[in-house]
């Protein structure tokens, strides 16, 4: 095999492995990593490209001309993120379609990064959302007021200690304690509302763990097991770290809880 | 009328819910439309299925979420993305959380006063309410692989 060969082989590889590993990592499922990663490689010329997922890590082997190059890929969660899975799911059409060569879609996956939305504007979106969870519960107008508020700020106290880079788990209870503190002053006080344990049940719905839960069946249903299980067991403790914040929260504030 | 209120009623805050979602999300602004659409699409088929056809949760939440994950291969080949980069964040409004929070709230309280029938009751039955309704959006929404893009991808 020749050195140009070889540098060849490597690059593709690399473009595979930086391809599955973005996907990876910002909350695709694990057939979706596989098939991206497999057509970007033989679009590029590899004979064939074998990928093994794991839950925080991943291995692309390629195979050229009988020569085999493996590389391993460590994937730490970014957090969601769909605009990196539209721009790598792009760079693998337009290199299908003929428009981009190896060396442009090396370069345009090293070039991409993640686009986030203005954080006030998240935190105000996501109060909405779960004033609209207590309304589709059927909560009382004064009650989806408090949710709204109580969500809002348990979002931009989420987001605050995401940036600190804290423990997601640690995270995930300190803002169940946070969001269900505020929603439990309707007890006490009175706001006007007659359904006041929507407001608590509600507030804390922007922490439920819903992109694993669903990826861990679709990874199950698709035969990836072991992330499956593996999505499935840190969507559970992320559920279990907000309950244990919401049950703190019950106990400080002496307010019955919604059992 | 009444019926068709509460449709859409459901659509519309289903719609608010998956926005705020796909912010949180990231989802790109152009397929911003494509989640609210979906989002009360599916919600609004269940609340139909369920109080106008007196479906199960669990089987509405199927068969609505299936037709939102083949409204979601046509949306995909238009926009030359994936189909879950939208549909994930339109069926976050379905999401069993409250019950899942339920089951996981019973289990610590049997923890702290000790075991009743009453309590592991509450616990189990949130438990599968929270797996089964997960587990239809999720086949529902992988139901276009499953069936007809076997062996060949959807975008």
């Amino acid at each position: 095999m020749s050195l140009v060969e070889e540098a060849e082989q490597r690059a593709l590889t690399r473009s595979c492995a930086q391809a599955a590993r973005l996907l990876m990592q910002h909350g695709a499922e694990s057939a979706l990593v596989e098939v991206a990663a497999k057509r970007i490689g033989l679009k590029l010329g590899a004979d064939s490209v074998e990928i093994a997922v794991m839950a925080n890590a991943i291995v692309v082997s390629s195979l050229l001309n009988g020569h085999c190059i493996t590389t391993v890929r460590r994937v730490l969660d970014r957090g969601i993120n769909m605009g990196i899975l539209v721009d790598v799911q792009r760079i693998m059409l337009d290199a299908e379609d003929g428009k981009i060569g190896s060396r442009e879609i090396e370069a345009r996956l090293e070039a991409l990064r993640p686009f986030h939305y203005n954080r006030w504007l998240v935190v105000l979106m996501v109060g909405a959302a779960c004033a609209a969870f207590a309304r589709l519960a059927g909560a009382d107008p004064a009650a989806c007021g408090l949710t709204f508020v109580a969500g809002a700020a348990a979002m931009a106290f989420r987001q605050q200690l995401a940036h600190w880079k804290f423990n997601p788990l640690l995270n995930f209870c300190l803002t169940a304690f946070v969001a269900t503190s505020i929603a439990a002053q309707a007890i006490h006080f009175d706001f006007g509302t007659r359904t006041p344990h929507i407001a608590m049940a509600s507030s804390v719905l922007l922490l439920v763990p819903g992109v694993p839960l669903i990826n861990s069946v679709a990874d199950m249903v698709k035969g990836y097991v072991n992330t499956g299980i593996a999505r499935l067991v840190f969507a559970v403790l992320l559920c279990l770290g907000s309950c244990l914040g919401i049950a703190l929260a019950l106990r400080v504030w002496k307010v019955p809880g919604w059992l | 009328m009444e019926l068709l209120a509460s449709i859409l009623e459901n659509a519309a805050l289903a719609a608010v819910a998956a926005l705020g979602f796909a912010l949180m999300f990231n989802v790109p602004a152009p397929v911003l439309p494509y989640v609210a659409a979906g989002g009360a699409l599916a919600r609004g088929l269940r609340t139909l299925l369920v109080a106008g056809a007196g479906l199960g949760g669990e089987l509405s939440t199927l068969v609505a979420v299936s037709i939102l994950g083949w409204v979601g291969v046509w949306w995909a080949q238009r926009l030359r993305s994936h189909p879950k980069v939208f549909t994930v964040a339109a069926v976050i409004p379905m999401v069993p959380g409250v019950p899942a929070y339920t089951c996981l709230m019973a289990v610590l309280e049997i923890s702290h006063q000790g075991f009743s029938t009453e309590l592991w009751g509450i616990a189990v039955e949130n438990a599968l309410k929270t797996f089964l309704v997960v587990a239809a959006i999720s086949v529902g929404l992988a139901m276009p692989g499953l069936l007809h893009y076997r062996d060949r991808p959807i975008v």
